[in-house]
């Protein structure tokens, strides 16, 4: 059994999408989820539209942050000399930044959506709203800082024998 | 009370305008900047290096984000100013 076989980049590949997709969904149902309380906000008070869309702007970051670790998963893909070993690292670094965008967005929603309808009434709930949001985008960084620890272990020459 | 509305009006119109060009910069930058970073600082800044061009990129995201948090406090700020001014003049 060689340790670079042909089917090995399909890993690669898959932990690219995963990357991509996972956290695309999270940041989709954030923006949405979100977006249901800011329209309700809306119609009260337009004035504070552009501070209730702080939400749907973390949502977005989740997104830039699947996109940031596929661009870097895919640098890393060669046809040649691709082992099994990096090809379960990408897939690895990939679902852990796929999964953790897709927990951290639905938080980003859920929260969203409550804090902008608690903040047409009690204006003080926008910094618990802020710290909040926060605490839920963190979620996203750690897998993001795992997929790029677990990265660095799949650069360098594998051993094709 | 129609002389306290009509410049009340011309001020949410102008803030509605603002906001919408702004929310415009935002996204675009939102969309442009990390990626940028992150080819820019793995060409010019990190020599290849793709994990600190990550983290470059993850950190310029996370700029834009508090910008817009930063922005979206500091626009309160004047209509504060004109409500009170509007109620002293009374």
């Amino acid at each position: 059994m060689s340790y670079c076989p042909p089917y090995a980049p399909f890993f690669g590949f898959a932990g690219v999408s995963s990357a991509m997709v996972f956290s695309t969904v999270g940041a989709a149902y954030g923006t949405s989820k979100a977006g249901i309380g800011i329209a309700g906000l809306g119609t009260f008070k337009p004035e504070l539209i552009m501070k209730s869309l702080i939400p749907v702007v973390m949502s977005g970051i989740i997104a830039v942050y699947g996109l940031v670790v596929s661009v870097l998963i895919a640098g890393g893909l060669t046809p040649q000399g691709y082992s099994l070993f990096a090809g379960f690292v990408h897939l690895g670094a990939g679902l852990s930044c796929g999964f953790t965008g897709l927990a951290a967005g639905y938080a980003i929603g859920i929260v969203g959506d409550s804090c902008v309808r608690a903040y047409v009434h009690e204006s003080k709930v926008f910094v618990t709203m802020v710290l909040i949001l926060i605490f839920a985008e963190v979620l996203g960084l750690y897998g993001l800082i795992v997929a790029l620890l677990m990265n660095t272990r799949a650069t360098g020459e594998g051993p094709c024998l | 009370m129609s002389a306290q509305v009509a410049p009340a009006r011309v001020v949410d119109q102008a803030a509605n305008g603002g906001v919408l060009i702004k929310l415009i910069i935002f996204s675009l930058s939102l969309a442009i900047v990390p990626i940028s970073m992150y080819f820019g600082s793995l060409k010019y800044v990190w020599n290849g290096n793709s994990t600190y061009a990550a983290m470059s990129a993850i950190f310029a995201a996370n700029i834009v984000l508090v910008s817009y948090i930063i922005v979206s406090i500091l626009e309160d700020r004047p209509a504060v100013a004109t409500v009170d001014e509007t109620k002293k003049s009374r």
